[in-house]
């Protein structure tokens, strides 16, 4: 748990932060968020005092540690930035090393430590050891900063826009790594972005910054329905407002019993009507649809199921329905993880049914 | 460019290196046009000019004459193709050069036989062309293989090794730049120590002083107009008139102070000249130490200081080790920067070699120059190499 | 290059400090005489506290002739060998060139003084040879970088909005590489102006000649009237290439 009350920075008369005062749950994925300038990494920052605070106290957990000495608390809050800001000079191994060296861990204890990061996030050890920086890629660097950030498993684990610099494809996978880490880690995890879409689908809670001052500070589905005022409106985008929400909802919320078709050859599609069923395999893996096309004027009748066009429970809306658009269908088959054929997500579903709120927030 | 209509119609040129055909040329002209030894009665008055073809034996102009065909079909297209030329020419033009330097070893020998004890056998114009020469081939070629230091600082260490038994074995003694060797054997090798002593006590305050300015100059940004420009100051007044305007000064004040005579500082001599060294090295140590720290990337700085390290542990861990490179730089500079001002502080008398250089113009003794030039040189280009190869070494394995 | 740093001093002191000093050197070459009652002062044992065998006018114009005759000689032959090697006919020539001006500045300039003698002699001549030699080095390898610090995006919009070879060297190349050039010119400027001192010991006349006369004849008078002409005369050349630098720097 990390807590900031009354958090102020003044620069030569004039503040940058003013009065932000949050509260981030042990186990919580926090985000900061807001248009440039609005003080966000200053208040990261301010966190582990790589900027001195002019007000306010931060508590981590029950210990207030705005008086401890910044070296101390900067070893017990991890720190990762846009740039890695890995050291040149150093190995992998040496890099994540850094700060078990700095709390005097011993050899062996800290070697097991580098290993165990480098698994956790699918980096061979035995190669990636001994590299140098330089010899990483982009996404590859980014982990080991992130790990190194890890390394003496602090309280907190701070991020400042660490996927800014990497490409799209790059950055979607390093965002769903960073979820999967987080699970497995159970980290409370402070994020600086200014991209919405990473926002919400990083965060369990979401604080928006304007002007250095906190607007609101919510999980991200009460963000998009509730938007405290205008800018948070405005900030979010109106545009795909929709879409955005989908982004926040799961398939298994929207899931009905799939219309399995006792006997597919006898199906008989009459193309005025909207009929559709899922022919299955002996194992219940799903083979074809019969019917369910979004046109009914298409002529094929039978669409083979392919890896592409499926959903999984955990998949968001906003990407079961991109499917549906994408390969013209109706409804797509849920499978689970051994690709049996567990429900369906349709269309309709989207349009009609509106989870209920609790379903929703259990979830988050 | 020369070409020739190759039968399917394409232009292929004929020359494929014209570098090393340039070479080539000019020491064949060199060779034909001017003196290769002169030969003179006694050390003082200039000798009678002698060419090549009647310096060298017969087996030894021919085959200097077939090497320079070698090198030269070397920068044809054919027969030989790229990799293979440039190896030839690495072992070609370095037996070029010991054929060069043993055939006027042997001329010296042979004319000495029959002339007077005080006549003397002094290298020419062309000598100095047809060493010059295979020696930039060789660098030519080194770097069209594009071959790595290492490699490299062993050829050369072979060639020197080469040349150096050329001389151990007593076969230059004719010349008369050996002559004065060995009239000033004792004073050579004192005056080489003094020389690399001057040097090493410059360089030792120079970097006590130096590396912490440099520090100041990159954590305070104000410092640094005024510091570079004093440093800058220092750096362009003419080394000699530096020495001589420190010698008044501590000629008073070894006169005023008898303690200062009695440490040995004196307006003539070591002192004057090594603080005139430390002044001249500042700038390049200072303004090193400075790029060097200075190119250390913030977001390592950054993260550094994230993840806890203590400001001193951020300067010794990281900065240090990412500055070094561009410090020892500077060191190279320095050094042998120092290594020819020293030359000038003989006229302080200091001592040095600058001493029989500046003794030798005195006596219009040239050979006796020589004997003090081409050391110190040899002592910058040496000092140039090693440090270039301790600048490689400190770069750490990460770095880019 | 690597003397830009030196620049951050506010201009106007600097130029004030050029104008000042300027005048103090043409005064005391012109009234050197005039100071002899106070060297008399001050070295009331020497025999003769002035150097008389010569004018100062006369040493500062001969220093002044050995440097600009060298200096005329190593820059365009410099500048020129440093375009042709960036030129597509020279550029097989660029990487020895560059590495024979980079070795040969590790000579040392007084060694090469002296080893022009035994192939040119005493005098005027080898020392404005060894000058030329050694000045040529700065300016052939300031103009190989200055003329490789161009980037390739600027040569090739140059060469995209129809522009010859010539004008894209004359109007693109060539004004982006001039602070580059002339802070080869300054190096070499400078040093040519400590040789011309050392080489008034292979007999050519210039401000050293005071100098090496005080320090063969114990005479720290002397020393002290030519070192200060010579040391004023680089400090005063220095800035005024300081100042042509910042004026040719392009967009700063």
């Amino acid at each position: 748990m990390i807590e900031l009350q009354g958090l102020t920075k003044t620069y030569a008369g004039k503040d940058v932060v003013k009065d932000v005062s949050l509260r981030i749950e042990s186990g919580e994925f926090g985000v900061l968020i807001g248009p440039s300038g609005c003080g966000k990494s200053t208040t990261l920052r301010m966190i582990n005092r790589l900027i001195p605070l002019t007000q306010g106290r931060i508590f981590l957990g029950e210990e207030d540690v705005t008086e401890l000495p910044a070296e101390q608390l900067r070893r017990r809050i991890g720190y990762a930035i846009q740039s890695t800001g890995l050291f040149p000079h150093w190995t992998v191994a040496e890099n994540i090393a850094v700060v078990p060296g700095l709390l005097k861990w011993d050899k062996s204890r800290t070697s097991q430590r580098v290993d165990e990061l480098l698994n956790l996030f699918h980096l061979d050890a035995g190669e990636f050891r001994d590299k140098y920086p330089h010899q990483l890629s982009g996404g590859q660097a980014q982990r080991v900063g992130v790990a190194r950030a890890l390394a003496a498993d602090p309280e907190v684990l701070l991020m400042d826009e660490p996927f800014g610099a990497v490409d799209p494809l790059t950055r979607d996978v390093l965002q769903n790594e960073m979820l999967r880490v987080h699970q497995q880690t159970g980290k409370t995890i402070v994020f600086v972005t200014h991209d919405m879409d990473e926002a919400l689908k990083l965060a369990s809670r979401i604080a928006i910054l304007n002007a250095g001052r906190l607007v609101q500070y919510d999980r991200p589905i009460e963000l998009l329905t509730q938007p405290a005022d205008d800018f948070v409106r405005s900030f979010i985008g109106k545009a795909d407002l929709g879409l955005k929400l989908l982004s926040r909802r799961w398939v298994h919320q929207y899931q009905q019993p799939a219309r399995v078709l006792e006997h597919p050859a006898s199906f008989d599609n009459d193309a005025a009507s909207a009929a559709y069923g899922w022919e299955v395999d002996a194992q219940g893996r799903a083979l074809c649809l019969h019917g369910g096309r979004l046109h009914a004027d298409e002529n094929e009748q039978r669409t083979q199921v392919t890896h592409e066009w499926t959903a999984t429970p955990d998949m968001t809306m906003k990407e079961a329905l991109s499917r549906m658009v994408w390969f013209r269908v109706m409804v797509l088959p849920v499978l689970d993880d051994k690709e049996r054929l567990v429900g369906e997500v349709a269309m309709q579903g989207v349009m009609g049914h509106e989870p209920s709120k609790q379903q929703a927030l259990g979830q988050e | 460019m020369l070409s020739t209509q190759a039968s399917n119609g394409r232009t292929r040129p004929l020359v494929a290196n014209r570098v090393l055909l340039t070479l080539v040329i000019a020491a064949a002209i060199a060779a034909a046009l001017l003196s290769f030894v002169a030969m003179a009665p006694n050390r003082l008055v200039s000798g009678e000019s002698i060419n090549l073809i009647v310096a060298l034996r017969p087996w030894q102009w021919i085959i200097l004459i077939l090497l320079a065909l070698l090198l030269a079909s070397c920068a044809l297209t054919r027969p030989f193709s790229s990799p293979s030329s440039h190896y030839l020419t690495l072992i070609a033009a370095p037996l070029w050069l010991i054929l060069v330097l043993y055939g006027l070893g042997d001329y010296a020998n042979r004319a000495l036989q029959e002339a007077s004890p005080s006549a003397r056998v002094s290298q020419g114009a062309a000598f100095w062309i047809l060493v010059f020469c295979p020696t930039l081939m060789i660098l030519d070629a080194f770097q069209r293989l594009q071959t790595n230091l290492g490699l490299r600082g062993l050829y050369t260490l072979i060639l020197v090794a080469v040349v150096a038994a050329l001389f151990v074995t007593g076969h230059l003694d004719g010349l008369a730049i050996m002559h004065e060797y060995a009239n000033n054997r004792d004073q050579f090798a004192d005056e080489f120590i003094a020389h690399l002593r001057l040097v090493a006590s410059a360089l030792g305050p120079a970097l006590v002083i130096g590396l912490p300015l440099g520090l100041l100059a990159h954590r305070r940004a104000g410092t640094r107009g005024a510091l570079f420009g004093v440093l800058n100051f220092f750096q362009t007044i003419p080394s000699i008139a530096l020495f001589a305007l420190l010698v008044a000064p501590l000629a008073a004040l070894s006169e005023a102070l008898p303690l200062l005579r009695e440490l040995g500082i004196k307006g003539i001599g070591a002192t004057p000249a090594i603080i005139a060294l430390v002044m001249y090295a500042l700038l390049p140590i200072v303004r090193n130490t400075y790029a060097g720290f200075d190119g250390v990337a913030a977001t390592t700085l950054e993260a550094a200081r994230g993840m806890g390290m203590t400001s001193a542990q951020i300067l010794w861990r990281v900065e240090i080790p990412l500055a070094l490179p561009v410090i020892l730089a500077g060191l190279r500079i320095v050094t042998v920067q120092a290594i020819g001002l020293t030359v000038v502080a003989a006229l302080i008398g200091a001592g040095g070699l600058g001493a029989f250089i500046f003794q030798g113009l005195g006596q219009y003794a040239i050979d006796l120059v020589l004997l003090g030039a081409i050391p110190t040189i040899a002592l910058a280009v040496v000092a140039d190499f090693l440090l270039q190869i301790l600048v490689a070494l400190s770069r750490p394995p990460g770095a880019r | 290059m690597m003397r830009a740093m030196t620049l951050r001093a506010p201009t106007q002191t600097r130029t004030w400090l050029l104008i000042t000093l300027s005048i103090l050197l043409v005064v005391l070459v012109l009234f050197m005489e005039e100071l002899k009652p106070l060297f008399e002062w001050v070295f009331p044992d020497l025999r003769s506290p002035l150097y008389d065998r010569e004018s100062f006018l006369q040493l500062t114009l001969d220093h002044l002739l050995l440097v600009l005759v060298s200096s005329i000689i190593s820059v365009s032959v410099g500048v020129g060998a440093g375009l042709f090697v960036t030129r597509r006919n020279g550029r097989e020539f660029e990487p020895l060139v560059s590495s024979l001006a980079a070795i040969g500045q590790t000579f040392p300039p007084a060694a090469v003084l002296a080893i022009v003698v035994p192939l040119a002699g005493f005098g005027f001549i080898p020392t404005i040879v060894a000058l030329t030699l050694y000045g040529l080095l700065p300016v052939v390898q300031n103009t190989i970088a200055g003329l490789g610090t161009v980037p390739a995006t600027t040569l090739e919009a140059a060469r995209g909005t129809g522009m010859s070879r010539t004008q894209v060297l004359l109007r693109v190349e060539l004004p982006l590489a001039m602070r580059v050039i002339i802070a080869g010119v300054r190096v070499s400027v400078i040093i040519n102006i400590g040789t011309a001192t050392i080489g008034s010991t292979v007999g050519a006349q210039s401000l050293g000649t005071p100098i090496i006369a005080g320090l063969v004849g114990n005479n720290i008078a002397y020393v002290i009237q030519g070192a200060v002409l010579v040391g004023l005369l680089a400090i005063v050349t220095d800035l005024f290439f300081e100042r042509l630098e910042r004026r040719f720097s392009v967009g700063g």
